[in-house]
């Protein structure tokens, strides 16, 4: 087991590299000269070739591009994680501030999602052809295929335009930092992030639970006098849990990327925003290392969800 | 000679655990009705075996779900009457709400059942030992190390080597010849009066089936347990049963002790079924007899004999009347217009 994990944890090694790679030499690739972005157009213009040339070496930009590459690694390894084109702050302290705010509302809408949607989807199936069946699977069906930012808009003009409840956007107020008080800010923003996760699990959580009551064990189960709540749930719901938690971990890296364009539009301080506005405004060291820290965010969920998955299922052999 | 009769009849009420009586299931499959029982009337006698057989869909597991109220959502019993003789008194099992409180006291712990198929009998995530002490936890009040103690020892006695270790397996780590004996044990466990085996050997591989049947065989002298046996092999039947109920599309159409039906066949699709299968000693040379045509639709209803459009010995009036029960002198009963005029 705990030779399993080891394997499993250092298999991450090699999966980074290979997306550091190809983000550092998808950047590179692009079109334009990265001088361009460093200094401003009238700088650019009153500079003599020789002395761009000599900010390009002195920027290591003359360098081969392995010798680039293994610069960007060096320096990420010992904890420089370099410094915005655009306005010279230092990208670690960005990390620093982005990176828990969309932890934050990515982790809710992943825990509300999860609950939400597993609750209703067992819900649904128990009480397959009923009211609430048909209910749950036709509000399933809208939040399957409304995108993210729709809803969001829908939301922001319903909560916090026409019925004043929750502020429109932002993360928190001056003075107001604790979770709490967060929480409103947090609302519409989890809600739009989460409700086509909800969604998607509710769909899958029915149709496993279902496909699971039609089996054998569930009849052998009740032959036994157990209640259908036992039945259900222990038999029924543990065993359903399985195949619902691949699609838990395959769904993740859509929910990271929904983040995204959610965080923009409740102007939520997040990486996503971070991310957005440092592709618009071309800062490539911003948008380089926010790439490669939301890849290895996903990276490690789907490796703990793995885990979980594996532990759920005692037919998982740990071992090679 | 009558007065023996009735004297006889009444000496075997008492000994009944359970009666089944004109029972009758329907399912709702979309908007049509199939009867897969129809006609179901049998006794289970205590520490006595009854088999039921029948080809497939002639409504034996359904007459078995029926008793244990297991059936699916869209399916109920419509008619007729099961009662069973508890410790306690009757009980109308028939009349019991099929998740209610009584139903559930009486399931794993007076009477249990095992399936046709042990592969997928057993929860894949929980430990053998786990899925047997769930019928303890229900019904008996023990605690841990006397229930871990009383499902070793019924390992043991279900001849699985090493029980112990055993108990802390999971289901995907015993053979299916295993796996069906820890079903027999799970439903054995709290010494239930009744054991329904539907099918118990038809998956297995035929070396395992004469050991599985051997061991209930042997749980059910020590313990002693009435058992209903469910099959389409006549040589288990023989091997087995007490007593045998022959059933046709729902229908009981034959029904008495082994020897009446095996020595002296009423029924005209007894005697097809028994010529169907291989006799030891029988000519090599000699081709096993089929029945002719196929079962019908479960959804048809029929105004004359069901059997009639596959009988070798169907008459004109076959085709216009309905055959009722016909009892014998011996007790033997049929259902045959052959036998009706007396």
């Amino acid at each position: 087991m705990a030779k399993y994990f080891f394997k499993r944890l250092i298999s991450l090694i090699p999966k980074l590299l290979v997306i550091s790679l190809i983000i550092f030499v998808g950047l590179k690739l692009l079109p334009g000269d990265p001088i361009t972005r460093t200094i401003s157009p009238d700088a650019y213009a009153n500079m003599s070739p020789a002395q761009l040339e000599d900010l390009r070496e002195s920027l290591g930009l003359n360098d081969p591009m392995p010798v680039q590459y293994l610069r960007w690694m060096g320096n990420m390894l010992q904890g420089d994680f370099g410094y915005s084109q655009v306005n010279g702050s230092s990208i670690a302290q960005m990390l620093a501030q982005r990176l828990p705010a969309t932890l934050e509302l990515a982790g809710l809408g992943l825990i509300v999602a999860t609950i939400f949607g597993l609750a209703l989807g067992f819900l649904a199936a128990v009480k397959q052809n009923s009211l609430f069946d048909y209910a749950s699977s036709f509000v399933g069906m809208i939040g399957v295929s409304v995108p993210e930012f729709f809803l969001g808009m829908v939301a922001i003009l319903i909560f916090a335009i026409q019925l004043k409840w929750l502020p429109p956007g932002g993360r928190m107020a001056p003075g107001k930092e604790a979770f709490l008080d967060r929480i409103e800010y947090l609302a519409l923003p989890v809600m739009s992030v989460g409700i086509s996760y909800t969604a998607t699990l509710m769909r899958f959580t029915r149709s496993s639970m279902l496909d699971v009551l039609n089996k054998d064990y569930i009849k052998t189960a009740r032959s036994k006098g157990l209640s259908e709540f036992t039945v259900n749930l222990k038999h029924g719901f543990r065993n359903a849990l399985i195949p619902i938690m691949v699609i838990i971990v395959f769904r993740i890296p859509l929910l990271v990327s929904g983040t995204v364009v959610v965080e923009s539009i409740f102007n939520y301080p997040g990486m996503g925003d971070m991310l957005l506005s440092a592709i618009s405004g071309g800062d490539m060291p911003v948008v380089m290392m926010s790439t490669f820290i939301i890849s290895a965010v996903i990276l490690l969920v789907s490796f703990l969800s793995d885990m979980v998955t594996a532990l759920l299922d005692p037919r998982v052999h740990f071992e090679g | 000679m009558k007065q023996d009769i009735t004297l006889q009849a009444k000496s075997m009420e008492q000994d009944t655990i359970l009666r089944v009586e004109n029972l009758q299931t329907k399912f709702k499959v979309g908007r049509k009705m199939v009867h897969a029982v129809n006609d179901v009337s049998f006794e289970l006698k205590k520490g006595k075996t009854l088999g039921i057989v029948g080809e497939s869909g002639c409504g034996k597991s359904v007459s078995a779900h029926s008793i244990m109220q297991l059936l699916p959502k869209n399916g109920n019993i419509t008619k007729g009457s099961v009662i069973y003789q508890g410790e306690q008194g009757q009980l109308k099992l028939h009349e019991l709400k099929r998740n209610g409180k009584t139903m559930r006291n009486l399931r794993g712990k007076e009477i249990s059942m095992i399936f046709q198929d042990p592969m997928s009998s057993l929860n894949p995530v929980y430990t053998v030992g786990k899925q047997m002490e769930e019928n303890l936890i229900r019904h008996e009040k023990l605690t841990r190390e006397e229930r871990r103690e009383r499902v070793i020892t019924m390992l043991r006695e279900l001849g699985i080597p090493d029980p112990e270790r055993r108990y802390g397996e999971y289901p995907h780590q015993f053979s299916g010849g295993m796996k069906q004996r820890v079903m027999i044990g799970t439903a054995m466990i709290c010494n239930p009066g009744i054991l329904i085996a539907d099918e118990p050997t038809t998956a297995l591989d035929v070396t395992i089936q004469a050991q599985i049947l051997e061991l209930m065989k042997e749980m059910q002298k020590k313990h002693g347990t009435s058992m209903i046996l469910i099959t389409h092999n006549m040589g288990i039947v023989a091997e087995a049963c007490d007593e045998v109920a022959v059933m046709y599309l729902g229908k009981v159409v034959e029904y008495g002790s082994l020897d009446q039906v095996f020595e002296n066949p009423l029924h005209p699709y007894t005697k097809a079924l028994m010529r169907s299968v291989p006799v030891m000693g029988m000519d090599r040379d000699k081709e096993l007899e089929t029945i002719p045509g196929a079962t019908p639709d479960g959804s048809q209803v029929f105004t004359h004999c069901e059997f009639a459009g596959r009988c070798a010995c169907a008459e004109e009036r076959c085709w216009k009347q309905m055959p009722s029960v016909r009892t014998m002198e011996d007790g033997h009963r049929v259902r045959c217009l052959r036998y009706e005029e007396g």
